[in-house]
């Protein structure tokens, strides 16, 4: 998949500010970020150090996955940290990214949501497909 | 998972430490402080034994059995004088000692007497005695309540650590099966030490029988054995026994407390076991069966 860059957009006209959306260190229970993720009504959370840096994500998508592999007790698995079911090294994208290129990546990996970091992985917003179309259509 | 190992520091004796790969450390004592000489004769007993079997020790007794289920019932000696006798255990064998408290503003007392301070099971989820706890700077043992899943012990030790206390030793002491009947779950001992902290078994409460005679505490003592050396296999960093000269007669727990007569055949076994599990895991390395 592909997408013609002719609007020169990139990922910081678009993306979600941290304000909006779900983030937790790794020590936070599954629990929580489920709430975070009703509440803030998407369907990622972003993983972050004590210095602010990604170290992952749990997607509904990975939740899903976990819910149909994981034994243990619902209110076991409700108590684990995060950390525990969390992808790492996940993809991202930078803030002056072209828009057009992030959304291409994101068709290629089948993906929603990428993390948007800066040059020493700190978490800086959240690229969302809906902020993302929206985008195009108002250029 | 890094595993923490806590550490019971005093002029009055050496380090004690508690922890993976560390000597299987034992806390034993009357339930409760039943009077000076008692306390200071059960301390040499026991002292005895451990040398004996080279097992490092804390001695446990209580100054306030709160939790009683009658009010005719062995209330114990009270906060002042309770902790005299313990700091006087302590002098005379070169122990370390502890005890429960009950009430949050007896946190601060406990704590300057005792070498590490025990929260009761029933009290293991009360932000103010977590508080109360982590405030007197002592490493805390924390007892899981009978109604607690190992997995949520998780949130008491996070209380802990934010009122700023990572010394933390937690504890099985049995699980509510049904009305007046405690079980076992092994699996609390690899559930509770995913939190980092080391874990200990308590043999003699488990075996109880709550309130099961009305308005006093059954037991059935004779499976002490069976379940301390099963804990033991698990991985257990320390063990908890409640050991009195005479049973019948003591003023607290008498349906539970182990005779001493048994003492040492119990102990032996535990620090064999618990050696056993030493190496086998130098061998075979840690457990590591995907749960997937």
């Amino acid at each position: 998949m592909s997408i013609q860059n002719n609007s020169g957009v990139t990922v910081a006209d678009v993306m979600l500010g941290l304000e909006i959306c779900p983030v937790a260190s790794e020590r936070v229970i599954v629990k929580e970020v489920l709430e975070s993720m009703d509440e803030h009504r998407l369907g990622v959370v972003c993983i972050t150090d004590d210095e602010g840096k990604l170290s992952g994500i749990l997607t509904e998508g990975d939740m899903r996955r976990v819910l149909l592999r994981v034994q243990k007790p619902l209110a076991a698995l409700m108590a684990d940290d995060v950390g525990m079911h969390a992808m790492a090294s996940p993809k991202t994208t930078q803030p002056d990214t072209l828009l057009a290129d992030a959304v291409t990546m994101m068709g290629n990996l089948r993906v929603w949501d990428l993390p948007v970091v800066d040059a020493e992985n700190k978490l800086v917003g959240l690229l969302h497909l809906h902020q993302a179309i929206m985008g195009f259509m108002s250029r | 998972m890094t595993s923490k190992t806590i550490k019971l520091t005093s002029p009055h004796f050496n380090d004690i430490e508690i922890g993976a790969g560390k000597d299987l450390v034992l806390i034993a004592g009357p339930c409760a402080i039943e009077t000076r000489d008692h306390s200071m004769r059960m301390a040499e007993m026991i002292g005895q034994v451990c040398d004996k079997l080279g097992v490092r020790w804390i001695f446990k007794a209580c100054y306030d059995k709160d939790c009683r289920s009658s009010p005719a019932s062995f209330h114990g000696l009270g906060l002042h004088e309770g902790l005299q006798i313990l700091s006087d255990v302590r002098d005379a064998h070169g122990v370390p000692v502890t005890s429960d408290f009950s009430d949050p503003s007896w946190g601060a007392a406990t704590g300057e007497v005792c070498d590490m301070v025990q929260v009761p099971a029933y009290l293991c989820r009360q932000t103010s005695m977590l508080r109360a706890a982590a405030e007197t700077g002592k490493p805390i043992h924390l007892k899981k309540g009978q109604f607690m899943s190992p997995w949520n012990m998780k949130n008491s030790c996070r209380k802990l650590e934010a009122f700023g206390n990572d010394q933390i030793l937690l504890t099985d002491r049995g699980t509510f099966f049904g009305y007046n009947m405690l079980v076992n779950d092994m699996r609390c001992f690899p559930i509770m030490q995913e939190t980092g902290y080391p874990v200990c078994y308590d043999a003699t409460h488990s075996i109880q029988l709550p309130t099961s005679m009305g308005n006093i505490s059954g037991g059935q003592r004779e499976y002490i054995p069976h379940l301390t050396r099963a804990a033991a296999a698990c991985g257990i960093e320390a063990l908890f026994m409640e050991v009195h000269d005479d049973p019948p007669n003591a003023l607290s727990d008498a349906n539970t407390v182990l005779d001493f007569k048994y003492f040492e055949v119990v102990l032996a076994q535990a620090k064999a076991m618990h050696e056993m599990r030493q190496e086998l895991r130098e061998k075979w390395g840690e457990d590591n069966v995907h749960p997937e």
